[in-house]
């Protein structure tokens, strides 16, 4: 019996490395008919602590999915690949998935990735494509027709954290934003717009600050923070380093300036890293957190499907961003195939472009609307060390412009 | 049994391949080469050309380190250099047949300049000013917004050559596997020229080089010429292949892939610049069939659970061909076939 099993297990991998080696795809065996999302996310590398959670999610949505029926009556099926964050890793599985799987939609790993693939995606016309990433410059309809991203851009999310700001200004005189951010793509995308924004609606913007990403020493710039003592300190392009050290040092300077972060920074796990310096910490979340007091359709969802399995992270934002990517890849799928269109570029473009007021479950506090690709929607949170909890500290802010 | 290799002539003594095996075996893979994308798909295609990229900056690398001895790790920095000159003149509108030439040129400039350090320091200490050319260059790429386009990167219209627009891999594969074969081809005889063996020499021993005539000023800096053209070169096709360009590409883990992918493969050995691209490249995409396998064999979240696991067994995998190996996977490569050769006698 054991040998049996042996050989059939070995035979079972024999014939899977011929195809693997030929490059055939073993999931051409399984049911025509079947929707397939294919992927890249970053399971391994920088990335991982979030990519584990966007796979989960994604894939977690594809299958809850088919046991409400799929969509339009066909089954999901998930086919993804750990990119490890690398660009020519993940346009290699991007490449791979299309040759041998055809997905009408496709979830990829970064900004670099969108960008590299973009000309073909643009030529190919068969693909919806979405990604971790949030760049601004990905939100352009005529350059990137066939991309879009689940949530607000990160200009959007500054834009979010200085309504929140106005709004909260009291008295005459305006508050004061310091930016600091970390000198790589991702920090530096909303810096130049932001502080347009900033004099626009008559913000100071009295420091900037660049440093590497995961920086430590953060001593020489505390010096200049001391000198412009901001009001609001808004850090983008960090996961967490080095924002707890700037949140310690700016408490033992003796200023009253508020922390304030944007999506990656916002996950419970790196908040909760933060540990008492990130007392007060606010920043932008596009979605409700797992443990929003408000509970929703879509949460409810995760948790009865995701706590199933054991180690499944879907407590996470990242796992959240996941469930939403499914969700709106359903939803541009469905709309396509309801209207008895094929599912090509255009038609999930149109699809895509006719997402008006949208109920996503409650992941978003509100429905939501597609603009220029994007959802500019977001509601701004605030640690509570001591009830070791993340609240909700404004409504859900929608950018029109 | 061959047991030995008659030379009759000049030409025979001075031949790339002096068998008539060796020349068939060639024959059969520039054959298999032409025909790939036709058999591979998009998919392998893809990898191809990607292999065929990093086997000519690599090919640079070998030249500068494996021959001429100059450790540098700035290598990444010059394949940006290449990538970003290439777009600049790509969107001004210069001709392709003129961009790559061009990429290779500047950057051959740039690392002349790189280079001059090594006429005074060798060993660790060239390697820390070359590391400290990574970083300027890194720093150059992020700042010069009107060239680069700062973090945000540029775009780069397709290649066109001469009305054909090289806008899909088969299309891009034939112009990178003419260029490989070419450049793989002027590296080979390069050293077989006074040049190559002026570089060898200094590697061996520079003051016994000198000695011997040598200009070290010369051909040190002639080694990061020519090295450097060879990565502006790789680095002006990665632009047209992935049509974007951000500064994080040309980073310092990407100079220590060409470095790895040489000490792996051979230094000072074509064949082990060959060998070391092709394991370097394709090794991380083996491992990830493999794991896509043993998830569809109905290992549920292998995926998840085991991708980590990849790096280590690559990392494993490059410890023990170094350990088994340490003149790489040329010399493993030398000993099958010197097995063959002999059979059935032993070496």
């Amino acid at each position: 019996m054991v040998n049996g099993n042996r050989r059939r297990i070995l035979k079972a991998g024999a014939a899977a490395g011929a195809l693997g080696t030929l490059g055939l795809p073993l999931e051409a065996w399984s049911q025509a008919g079947d929707i397939v999302v294919g992927a890249a996310p970053p399971i391994t590398g920088v990335f991982a602590f979030a990519g584990v959670g966007l796979n989960a999610g994604l894939a977690d949505y594809c299958e809850w999915r088919n046991t409400k029926g799929g969509v339009a009556g066909r089954k999901l099926r998930y086919i993804s690949e750990d990119s490890g964050y690398k660009v020519d890793q993940s346009v290699a599985i991007f490449k791979k998935i299309m040759a041998n799987n055809k997905p009408p939609v496709f979830y990829g790993d970064s900004t670099g990735w969108a960008k590299a693939i973009a000309p073909e995606v643009s030529s190919l016309g068969t693909v919806m494509t979405c990604s971790p990433s949030f760049s601004s410059d990905l939100a352009n309809p005529e350059k990137v027709p066939f991309y879009f991203m689940a949530g607000p851009t990160y200009e959007a999310m500054v834009a979010i954290l200085l309504e929140y700001i106005q709004r909260n200004a009291k008295g005459s005189q305006k508050p004061t934003v310091a930016f600091v951010y970390s000198d790589t793509e991702f920090g530096r995308d909303p810096i130049a717009a932001s502080k347009a924004r900033a004099e626009k609606m008559g913000i100071p913007v009295v420091l900037e600050v660049i440093t590497k990403p995961g920086a430590v020493d953060v001593s020489a710039e505390m010096i200049r923070m001391r000198r412009a003592k901001p009001d609001y300190v808004i850090f983008h392009g960090y996961v967490l380093a080095p924002i707890p050290e700037f949140l310690r040092q700016m408490r033992e300077a003796g200023l009253k300036s508020v922390g304030m972060g944007t999506i990656w920074s916002m996950d419970r796990s790196t908040l909760d890293a933060m540990g008492a310096a990130g007392d007060g910490f606010t920043g932008i979340m596009p979605y409700r957190y797992s443990f929003d007091y408000v509970r929703t359709p879509a949460f409810t969802e995760m948790e009865a499907f995701g706590s199933r399995k054991p180690n499944n992270p879907w407590q996470t934002m990242f796992y959240t961003h996941g469930w939403l990517v499914g969700t709106l890849f359903s939803e541009i799928i469905d709309r396509t195939l309801k209207a008895k269109k094929e599912l090509t570029g255009p038609n999930m473009k149109a699809a895509l472009e006719s997402i008006e007021k949208f109920d996503t479950g409650g992941i978003f506090g509100v429905p939501i609307s597609m603009k220029n690709h994007s959802i500019p929607v977001g509601r701004v949170y605030k640690v509570d060390y001591t009830g070791r909890n993340v609240v909700a500290d404004s409504d859900w802010i929608t950018i029109a412009s | 049994m061959r047991v030995g290799d008659f030379k009759a002539s000049y030409a025979h003594d001075e031949a790339l391949f002096d068998t008539p095996t060796q020349r068939a075996w060639f024959g059969v893979l520039i054959v298999a080469a032409l025909a790939f994308p036709l058999l591979g798909g998009n998919y392998l295609t893809y990898l191809a050309c990607l292999l065929g990229i990093h086997l000519i900056a690599a090919t640079g690398l070998n030249i500068i380190t494996g021959y001429t001895g100059l450790i540098s790790l700035g290598h990444a920095a010059f394949m940006g250099v290449g990538c970003y000159v290439a777009a600049w003149l790509a969107n001004k509108g210069v001709p392709f047949w003129l961009t790559l030439p061009a990429a290779g040129l500047v950057t051959a400039l740039v690392g002349v300049v790189v280079g001059i350090p090594s006429l005074r320091i060798k060993g660790l200490y060239l390697a820390v000013a070359t590391l400290a050319a990574q970083f300027v260059l890194g720093f150059v790429f992020r700042e010069w917004e009107s060239f680069t386009g700062g973090v945000r990167g540029a775009n780069i219209p397709p290649a066109d050559l001469f009305g054909l627009a090289l806008n899909t891999d088969t299309r891009l594969y034939y112009l990178i596997l003419g260029l490989v074969v070419a450049m793989l081809a002027a590296a080979r005889n390069l050293f077989r020229t006074r040049v190559g063996r002026a570089f060898i020499a200094i590697r061996d021993r520079d003051i016994s080089a000198e000695v011997l005539g040598i200009s070290l000023f010369h051909y040190k800096l002639l080694a990061f010429a020519i090295g450097s053209f060879y990565a502006g070169v790789a680095g002006g096709l990665f632009g047209y292949f992935f049509r974007a360009v951000t500064p994080e590409v040309f980073g310092f883990a990407q100079s220590i892939f060409y470095l790895a992918a040489i000490i792996v493969g051979g230094l000072g050995s074509i064949l082990g610049t060959v060998l070391g691209a092709v394991f370097m490249t394709m090794m991380p995409e083996i491992l990830r069939t493999a794991l896509t396998i043993v998830e569809q064999l109905g290992v549920s979240d292998a995926g998840v659970f085991l991708a980590p696991l990849r790096a280590v067994v690559f990392g494993l995998l490059i410890v023990g061909f170094l350990i088994l190996e340490p003149h790489g996977l040329a010399e493993i490569w030398r000993r099958v076939r010197r097995f063959f050769h002999l059979w059935p006698f032993r070496t």
